[in-house]
């Protein structure tokens, strides 16, 4: 799933300031699951705002809130058709993308990230997110034992780990795991360190070209007649 | 005096329910016979709301002293506490709520409103109940009773030191109050004549008090005596003489208070004669331990075979037994062990062996096994039209709050009749709670030891009649309530279509009780939730209640009307405290913060700090508090996590408030080490911190402007 | 012919000596000529780093041009971490036509341990990769098929770290780098030659020339820091025992003996075909520690 952290009130209200009317809108999808703008996160942003405009002493925003299941589709952007009657902007604690289909959708009404999308991964335990995809479009986990070294391994290198780690940890970070050691180990079990030893050219960035598109549809001609 | 608790509550009204309650019905309810909500007022007691918890005890029960002091508990051999240590002493928190709560000053009122007189056969705890539930539904109620008193056995059999006469008679006064008629000494031996008296509908209660024969030889012999009998002369204030040494025969609750009886008229030694072990005695363990204690003496596996009297003493034939084969009520069956026969000599042998009911043949009812009267179980009637009957007459001997519930039944069951509206069985219950704990979610239960209500040392409780048992203390009954496992109050998912399956509450749960079905959907099994909300206050979705949605509501509720007084008596700097409602009054900080001790200090009383979100934190400084805290009641907590997530939430908060402007001191949380720390030195330096942040802050002001 | 006057040593049976000088930050380079002036000709080679440590610094390419014009034999180290393919092959095309023909390629350490830890990591290739695209620069074509006007020719080589605390994937990717082209690797700081025996037992198969790289420690503090801070240094604890034994204005002298002993022994017993000292700022040291270890003499 989507992994976003959100932005400082202080980044939130600055974004806010020339809009009076504010409507919080929270996305019940990944964001609710990363602790980022589910409904509960909706709430205590719309009440650290209004405590924020509280001490300020000169308070011009009202703030509503709103959760849809899921930002990234039209359809569920349009149960807000009657919620944006009286609003001057929609503050989405949506994923980057919640937020391009409200601007999408809602030509007219300015639309604020109020988080930042920061990867694809999983909870590590309550509270703490690891990425494990860079969505880089040509995965190689089948090489390398499951793991990522793509997203896992600072550099990104395919060819096994620099000179860098020591006790298994990595040298830009000493509470993260090489991923290359775990690459190591898990080839080792399963008897498959020859896909270590081979070597893997260079990477291919060209695999999509930005932006990307999957296409899971056929393209299909209609004019065929019988296929 | 004005009664603090009231009894004028409309009786129909008062069967629909208030809010909206979710909860599964808890085994301790399920098993009690009068359906009271006993997880609900344990938990008023836990709070130290001593009074709402006699409201909702009077609620469910007519005559709650009596059951404070004489009730059988099957409550707590249902008690799930009894799966992790032992079972929540619910009997004995009953009778504080009822002594501390103020019983006694509760005045019954009831207003006549239908025509139809009914007549109620027998005046025990069956008759009592029903006569009382008549008069709350506006019924003309008459008892009749051959006895020169009321109460039936509460008078004739259970003993004064199990239950004061003055519990008793309160009960009666009350009675009459409510306009009950009461024909004392008067046995009825037709019912016709009832009806020909004008009486609509009659209630048949006359109890069990024929004593069953033991059918040996020399049975009839002068100093043989059966139990009922001899409890019913004490009781009406004869002192039958005993002489030095007193045999009692059999293993019930009647036999045991034979003896202790015969023990407190002065006798030199008393022996209890029963035919099985002790763990097949059927009277209760606790009652069993102070016949001992007292200096009775049970020989088990033995019964007497012949009775022969001479030199006006009795020498009784015994003969041991061992136990064999279960019999029908899968008790071990005892068989005689051949050529084991002994004599004993005794001066007065009391028989206590059972009771059947002795139903004059005036009645014209139908009878079935053991004497009982037969009637249909749902609707109590008889065989005769507007004829009812319950109690012991119906049950054969069984326990009063069973008596109770068959006298409340009969009289909703006559409205029905009087009314011409059909009876339908079984109406419409919450449903219960099933299942046990699972041995993971036990170990994660804090153990807690049960607590006692202190008794009279045995030396002081044989001189005289005087109650065995005494009543707890504040501190000891609160603790003990808290021991309490909320039993089907539990979380549960409200809208799965909202859930996002993040998984948050199988990652906070400290009893691992929620789980991912076959099909990924959350699962929060009612039976291992220990409703503690932690869940509750971290689904980002917000989309997990607790089945009783009155914890939530209930503190923002608070919140909201004491940021509200708190603008109003514009007392500046106000201070906003979220405090253990449970830990914090046991040891009295509660109290004392609401006493004012601490000017500008406002007090939400919370069930347990894990459930105050961070929402609500904000809020409160958002409405203006200076300073917020958070009370937990620490050590004491039923779980070891609440602080953990507690700080997690004020962390967040904090970062907040430090992006505000607002000191992150501001926000501070309390969690006593011991049980008894005073918490009020830290309140006090919190409070004088708040107090020059705020100082500063209005200068700043004042220089700004 | 070889491609250079170090590629020529490589392959003379020498014990080789090579050192390596840390570019300035900022653009007064005068320490550095003078360090270079000092060492070109009592070394085979001198690397210039790469912003070492990430640590931003007058470009190594700079450095070698300098080492050119002073009329030494330059290493060019490169890493991947700033530069993508393209960049790469056109500083090697660069190189090639200054006539800086010794290429140490590396990964780069991680941007997070150094002074600019919000750039952009670029790490297109890894060290592995990078020896193979030089390889194709000098089939004639650059690493996207396409002729290449004028081929390059370089001397190549690469680190190994024999004393790194999980030896097994580092070997194989050893094996790697021979594989690529790897012809000369200059190792991590050796502090115990156990490790080093090890390394060269295995390393001894291949056709590759190895140098122990010597870390020349000014103090126990030091050797702390960088245990703690520079990516994959282990320090072994004796030798920060041994530092620390030394009076307080001896213990650069303390260092220099180590690196002494170590190098002597190494040359004594013919452990490997080299050393590269790295007195990492302290350049100015390294003619007394060639002297001490009798190493001393015009190398060219
Ligand atoms: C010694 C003893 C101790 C007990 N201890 C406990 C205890 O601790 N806890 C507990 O829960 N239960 C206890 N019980 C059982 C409990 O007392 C009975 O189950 C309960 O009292 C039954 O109530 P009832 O209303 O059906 O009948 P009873 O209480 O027996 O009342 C029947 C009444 O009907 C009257 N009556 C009978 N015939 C007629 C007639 N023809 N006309 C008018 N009046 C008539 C009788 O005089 C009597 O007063 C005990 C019983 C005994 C004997
Ligand atoms: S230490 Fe491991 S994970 Fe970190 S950059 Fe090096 S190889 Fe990648």
């Amino acid at each position: 799933m989507i992994v976003a952290e959100q932005k400082s009130l202080a980044e939130i209200r600055q974004m806010i300031t020339p809009y009076q009317r504010v409507l919080i809108l929270g996305c019940g999808t990944c964001m609710t699951v990363c602790n980022a703008g589910g409904e509960r996160e909706v709430s205590f942003l719309h009440n650290a705002l209004r405590l924020a405009e509280s001490r300020s002493g000169n308070g011009i925003h009202t703030f509503s809130e709103y959760t849809v299941k899921r930002q990234c589709d039209y359809e569920f952007l349009d149960s807000l058709v009657d919620k944006i009657g009286d609003v001057d902007a929609i503050l989405s604690l949506g994923c980057g993308i919640g937020v391009q289909a409200i601007a999408e959708r809602l030509p007219d009404l300015p639309v604020l990230p109020g988080v930042n999308t920061s990867f694809m991964g999983m909870a590590e335990e309550w509270g703490v997110w690891d990425e494990r995809c860079a969505a880089c479009g040509d995965c190689i986990l089948a090489e390398t034992g499951g793991i990522c070294p793509i997203t896992r391994c600072t550099k990104g290198i395919l060819n096994g780990p620099c000179a860098g780690t020591k006790n298994g940890k990595c040298e830009a970070n000493k509470d993260m795991d090489c991923a290359w050691i775990l690459i190591y180990k898990r080839l080792e079990r399963l008897g498959q360190l020859d896909k270590m030893r081979r070597y893997y050219p260079l990477r291919n960035f060209r695999t999509i070209p930005r932006p990307r598109r999957v296409a899971s549809k056929a393209s299909i001609d209609v004019g065929e007649g019988n296929g | 005096m004005h009664s603090p608790v009231s009894d004028a509550h409309n009786y129909r009204a008062n069967r629909t329910e208030k809010y909206l309650d979710h909860s599964l019905m808890p085994p301790c309810q399920a098993a009690c016979p009068l359906h009271m909500d006993v997880r609900g007022y344990v938990d008023l007691v836990a709070q130290g709301k001593i009074m709402e918890a006699l409201q909702s005890i009077r609620s469910g029960n007519p005559f709650p002293s009596i059951c404070a002091y004489v009730c059988t508990h099957p409550c707590e051999d249902a008690c799930r506490r009894c799966q992790v240590d032992k079972p929540v002493a619910i009997r004995a928190l009953k009778r504080f709520a009822v002594e501390f709560g103020g019983d006694r000053m509760v005045q019954a009122e009831a207003e006549t409103t239908q025509q139809e007189k009914v007549a109620i056969v027998g005046s025990g705890p069956a008759g009592m109940a029903c006569a009382y539930y008549l008069r709350k539904l506006g019924y003309p109620a008459t008892i009749f009773e051959a006895h020169s008193e009321m109460g039936g056995m509460l008078r004739v059999g259970i003993p004064q030191y199990r239950l004061p006469r003055q519990v008793l008679d309160t009960e009666v006064q009350r009675l009459t109050q409510m306009g009950v008629e009461i024909r004392l000494s008067t046995k009825v031996v037709s019912l016709d004549l009832l009806f020909d008296l004008g009486y609509k509908a009659i209630f048949i209660t006359i109890g069990a008090h024929q004593s069953l024969r033991m059918g040996i030889e020399g049975e009839e012999s002068p100093g043989v005596i059966d139990g009922a009998t001899f409890l019913r002369e004490v009781n009406l204030g004869l002192k039958p003489s005993l002489g030095e040494r007193v045999a009692v025969v059999g293993g019930g609750n009647v036999a045991i208070d034979a003896a202790r009886t015969a023990v407190r008229l002065g006798t030199k030694r008393v022996n209890i004669l029963y035919r099985r072990g002790r763990a097949e005695m059927p009277a209760d363990p606790e009652e069993v331990e102070q016949a001992l204690g007292e200096g009775i003496e049970i020989l088990f596996l033995v019964i007497p075979t012949r009775i022969k009297r001479g030199n006006g003493r009795l020498s009784v034939t015994c003969v041991r037994m061992e136990l064999g084969a279960p019999d029908a009520s899968s008790r071990r069956r005892p068989v005689p062990i051949k050529d084991s026969e002994f004599n004993e000599e005794f001066d007065t042998l009391i028989t206590a062996i059972g009771q059947a009911p002795q139903t004059p043949g005036g009645f014209d009812v139908r009878m079935g096994k053991g004497s009982t009267i037969q009637v249909d179980p749902t609707t109590l009637t008889t065989n005769r039209v507007g004829v009812f009957a319950g109690g012991d007459a119906v049950t054969g001997p069984a326990t009063v709050t069973e008596a109770l519930a068959a006298g409340r039944l009969a009289a909703s069951r006559i409205d029905d009749y009087l009314q011409h509206r059909y009876p339908v069985a079984g109406k419409a219950e919450r449903e219960k709670l099933v299942g046990d704990l699972l041995p993971e979610t036990i170990e994660m239960i804090r153990k807690i030891s049960r607590l006692e209500p202190p008794i009279l040392l045995p030396e002081a409780r044989v001189k005289d009649f005087e109650p065995v048992e005494l009543v707890y203390d504040w501190e000891t009954a609160t603790n003990e309530a808290r021991r309490c496992l909320r039993c089907g109050m539990g979380a549960e998912i409200l809208f799965q279509d909202k859930c996002a399956t993040c998984l948050t509450c199988l990652k906070v749960c400290p009893y691992h009780v929620p789980c991912l079905d076959a099909s990924g959907t959350i699962q929060i099994p009612a039976e291992q939730c220990q409703a503690c909300g932690i869940c509750v206050a971290e689904c980002p979705a917000k989309v997990i209640v607790l089945r009783k949605p009155y914890d939530r509501r209930s503190i923002n509720e608070e919140l909201d009307h004491i940021l509200k007084s708190a603008a109003e008596s514009k007392s500046k700097p106000f201070i906003v405290g979220f405090c253990c409602q449970y830990g914090l009054f046991g040891i009295g900080t509660l109290a004392n913060l609401w006493r004012g001790a601490k000017a500008g200090v406002w007090i939400v009383p919370v069930l347990c700090v894990a459930k105050v979100e961070a929402e609500q934190i904000l809020r409160a400084f958002e409405m203006g508090a200076e300073g917020v805290f958070i009370a937990g009641c620490g050590e004491q907590c039923s779980r070891e996590d609440t602080a953990f997530w507690v700080r997690q939430r004020v962390e967040k908060v904090r970062k907040v408030l430090a992006q505000v402007g607002f000191e992150t001191e501001r926000l501070q949380t309390f969690f006593p080490s011991t049980t008894n720390e005073d918490l009020a030195p830290e309140l006090d330096k919190f409070a004088e911190q708040i107090g020059r942040l705020y100082l500063a802050s209005a200068i700043m002001q004042e220089v700004k402007s | 012919m070889a491609n250079s006057l170090f590629e020529e040593k490589l392959y003379s049976g020498e014990f080789l000596v090579t050192t390596e000088v840390g570019p300035p930050k900022g653009a007064d380079i005068s320490e550095m000529v003078h360090h270079i002036d000092l060492l070109k000709d009592k070394v085979d080679a001198i690397n210039i780093t790469d912003h070492q440590s990430s640590v931003m610094r007058f470009p190594s390419l700079g450095g070698c041009l300098l080492v050119k014009e002073r009329g030494g034999e330059p290493i060019l180290q490169v890493t991947c971490r700033d530069r993508n393919r393209l960049a790469l092959q056109a500083d090697l095309l660069l190189a090639y036509s200054r006539g800086i023909n010794n290429v140490l390629c590396l990964t780069g350490d991680s941007v997070d341990v150094g002074d600019h830890k919000e750039a952009k990591p670029v790490f297109d290739s890894d060290s592995v990769q990078l020896l193979k695209i030089i390889r194709t620069m000098e089939s004639g074509t650059d690493i996207g098929g396409n002729e290449l006007k004028g081929t390059p020719k370089f001397c190549i080589g690469a680190s190994v770290h024999p004393e790194a605390d999980f030896i097994e994937p580092q070997l194989i990717k050893f094996d790697k780098k021979v594989a690529a082209g790897a012809q000369f690797f200059q190792t991590q700081g050796i502090f115990d030659l156990r490790s080093l025996r090890r390394f060269m037992q295995y390393a001894s198969q291949f056709d590759v020339k190895i140098l122990a790289g010597i870390i020349v420690l000014a103090s126990a503090g030091m050797a702390r820091y960088m245990n703690n801070n520079v990516p994959g240094i282990i320090v072994p604890q004796a030798t920060i025992d041994e530092l620390a034994s030394a009076e307080k204005d001896k213990r650069l002298q303390k260092g220099i003996e180590i690196a002494v002993g170590l190098i002597k022994t190494i040359k004594e017993e013919n452990l490997c075909h080299g050393v590269h000292i790295m007195a990492v700022g302290n350049e100015r040291i390294v003619p007394d520690i060639l002297e001490a270890a009798q190493l001393a003499g015009v190398r060219h």
